[in-house]
């Protein structure tokens, strides 16, 4: 019986320490510093492979220079999206030092929960914007309490793509600037080709928060030469520009020219004619549709403007992502991160590794002037329009709200307008109440 | 019973004790508090908000939808699922041989992970797919698919009965294993029919199984969520918006971790309260055809 007590509370006791272990996530207590005075930071690098591979090179040769301090990359956690991962690792208090792919928007909810450092509080801010030369690019991050809380890491202008081939065959020979050029091409290609769509994409309909950022932010920042949105607690966004914008869907919904159903490759298999094209699609065509070429089967262009609106230098939104520190990283950590990124930065042959693997352009005023990106550039001409479309790129907006405010533009206004429920005054006015009721 | 016995009955129940104080207990306390917190679980300070959260969220839009979702989720995937795996079982009874591989067959797509299955029928219902193709060119029907409230409600329901039709069928195949025989034969000898024989007979005597199948099934229309997070987001216009996609955008989009919590408050006592009217409603019927 005694032994069958035993046994019993041994069994007992291991199985309670096995459910209890299985909870663990296995991250070692964090204290900043280990052995020998050698600083461990965590890195998180973006989840797919090519940036895992340049952070985990330049961590690499990092350490080889510094002994002193330890760059742990690691994937950040995707289950089920990066921001959920990061927002548990904070509140379970397993955050890692630093993190790279955090958007202005989500690092706004971030920083509004003190969750993270302010970079220009740490030695090596200033020398860090001169050494990269973007000086001019951070002014368009500083947050609305003037600090700075991301290092942009690339900077990617949005432009939309069109379909030459399919241009030219409806007698269209370059990509339409504005809005009643636009709708001229609608017309003739609907004459020509009745199955065919200017803008195919169903994510036009779909309310969810950043694919505004690829439709209404680009045509928005365009129309408005990039007036922003929301400024701390007050809407103030552009109402004339912003009726033009759904004014002009609105019109592409009436000539048949969008469809927002899903469809596999609308654009590469010529379905639709115009879509939103980020530079890292130009390396997935490369592999997947090698028949894309830019300048003959494709070209890229700024998003269309008003028709009273200049054609040179249009806005468009940015899709920019950065590096930030998290608050819980110890004192030494945050130096030996702020080391770490300006180890990193300083030195423009690792913007052009970055560039070159991920077609992402780094976020630096002189990417078209630097020599160093020039070779790169010339062998890669379809990025051209990206590099030069940095100045005139628009981020995020900074508002912990973001994803309200977002899901409201695309629930109040733009997604009933392209699907024609509501006239795009209406529109407005509902998206403008309701995004005040959630700033109040 | 001595205090031995009282302390070994203890002992051995502990384990499960453990366990339901860790992940159910504690969470639920934990939950409790949060909801009537304005915390986001990473900032460093909060408010107490008192009710304020479940008066938020009565209002809103996505937690009426979330209410009303499921019980549109209850009509459609609770009628499919029953019906597809009572096919399948009384097809797998029938089977001279091999009855064992067949149910294995039909029990897989219960292990398939449901984002993978939706990526898929994502892409079979994609415009520009050889069924929509083929449904617009030869019969004229364009239908968006998950573009419309019912059709998309409809597909989500669709993708959940088939992952779970083959694990329903396995309880349902061990209920028609547990009649008797016998009492087929009387009432053949009685001359009754095979469609009498199914609903006078097997279907009353299968209620041990169907109210297994019939409870675990609701309990899955409650806690929908990947399915519709892959294909639908909740849309469109909320019509496929569950209490968990709900809970998800509030808790890790909106970083509305107290919100959240209250919104999963309403969520369990509204799943406890339906599942025990349905399950008087469905044992009333088990007691009318002598089961109690």
């Amino acid at each position: 019986m005694k032994t069958k007590k035993v046994v019993s509370i041994l069994f007992l006791a291991s199985l309670t320490v096995t459910s209890l272990a299985a909870c663990s996530t296995g991250n070692k207590v964090q204290n900043g510093v280990v052995k020998d005075g050698v600083t461990t930071i965590e890195f998180w690098a973006a989840p797919n492979p090519t940036q895992q591979v340049y952070w985990k090179e330049v961590a690499e040769e990092f350490t080889k220079e510094n002994p002193e301090i330890n760059v742990n990359v690691s994937p950040m956690k995707e289950s089920p999206t990066s921001e959920a991962s990061i927002q548990s690792a904070i509140a379970g208090g397993s955050a890692p030092t630093m993190s790279e792919n955090i958007n202005r928007g989500f690092a706004a909810q971030l920083a509004d929960s003190k969750a993270l450092v302010k970079l220009d509080e740490l030695n090596g801010w200033d020398k860090l914007k001169e050494s990269r030369n973007m000086e001019n690019t951070m002014e368009g991050w500083e947050f609305s309490d003037n600090h700075q809380y991301v290092m942009p890491i690339y900077s990617s202008p949005m432009l939309f793509g069109w379909r030459l081939d399919i241009l030219e065959e409806i007698g269209v020979h370059e990509a339409p600037k504005t809005y009643s050029e636009m709708l001229d091409v609608a017309k003739k290609l609907k004459e020509k080709y009745p199955d065919k769509y200017v803008w195919a994409k169903d994510a036009l309909a779909d309310p969810t928060a950043w694919k505004r950022w690829f439709d209404f932010f680009m045509l928005y920042d365009a129309a408005s030469n990039g007036n922003n949105f929301v400024e701390g607690t007050k809407f103030i966004g552009d109402e004339k520009a912003g009726e033009k914008v759904l004014g002009f869907v609105d019109d592409l919904r009436k000539e048949d020219a969008l469809l927002t159903r899903k469809a596999k490759d609308p654009f590469e298999s010529g379905l639709g004619i115009f879509t939103d094209i980020g530079p890292w699609t130009i390396s997935y065509w490369k592999e997947k549709f090698p028949e894309m070429k830019w300048n003959e089967t494709y070209t890229l262009a700024a998003p269309p403007v008003p028709d009273d609106k200049e054609t040179s230098n249009v806005n468009t939104f940015a899709d920019t992502k950065g590096l930030v520190v998290y608050a819980s990283a110890t004192k030494e950590q945050q130096e030996a991160a702020m080391k770490f990124i300006n180890w990193v930065y300083s030195n423009p042959e690792n913007d052009l590794k970055w560039f070159e693997k991920t077609n992402l352009p780094p976020a630096r005023d002189d990417l078209t002037t630097n020599d160093t990106f020039k070779v790169f550039l010339d062998k890669n001409p379809e990025l051209l329009p990206y590099a030069a479309a940095v100045p005139n790129a628009i981020p995020p907006m900074d508002n912990s709200k973001y994803n309200d405010i977002q899901t409201f533009i695309g629930q109040h206004a733009f997604n009933p307008v392209v699907k024609g429920e509501k006239d795009p005054k209406t529109a407005w006015k509902d998206m403008q109440e309701a995004i005040e009721g959630v700033l109040k | 019973m001595n205090t031995k016995q009282g302390r070994l009955g203890w002992l051995f129940t502990s384990p499960y004790l453990i366990y339901a104080v860790v992940f159910f207990l504690i969470p639920l306390v934990w939950s409790l508090f949060l909801s009537m917190t304005d915390w986001n679980l990473i900032s460093p300070t909060f408010s107490f908000v008192g009710i304020t959260n479940y008066t938020e969220a009565f209002q809103s839009p996505g937690v009426k939808a979330a209410f009303f979702v499921t019980f549109k989720f209850l009509a459609v995937f609770i009628p499919l699922v029953v019906a597809s795996s009572v096919i399948v079982a009384l097809i797998v009874k029938g089977l001279p041989k091999y009855k064992g591989i067949f149910l294995i067959g039909f029990f897989l797509p219960y292990l398939a992970s449901g984002v993978v299955s939706s990526l898929i029928v994502k892409g079979l219902l994609s415009y520009n797919s050889p069924i929509n193709e083929f449904l617009r060119n030869s019969l004229g029907l364009d239908i968006d698919w998950l573009g419309t409230p019912f059709a998309a409600l409809f597909v989500v329901a669709v993708i959940i009965a088939w992952k779970f039709t083959g694990y329903y069928a396995l309880i349902l195949t061990s209920g028609f294993e547990s009649i008797n025989k016998e009492i087929y034969e009387a009432a053949m000898i009685d001359g009754v029919s095979a469609w009498q024989r199914f609903w006078k007979i097997t279907f009353p005597l299968l209620y041990p199984a169907l109210y297994t199948v019939l409870i675990l099934s609701i309990g899955v229309t409650f806690g929908i969520f990947t399915e519709v997070y892959q294909l639908t987001g909740g849309g469109p216009n909320f019509a496929t918006n569950t209490w968990q996609m709900e809970i998800f955008t509030r808790a890790f989009s909106n970083l509305q971790a107290g919100y959240a919590s209250a919104i999963a408050i309403i969520a369990s006592v509204v799943t406890f309260i339906s599942i025990f009217i349905i399950r008087k409603i469905i044992e009333l019927w088990g007691k009318r055809n002598g089961w109690d």
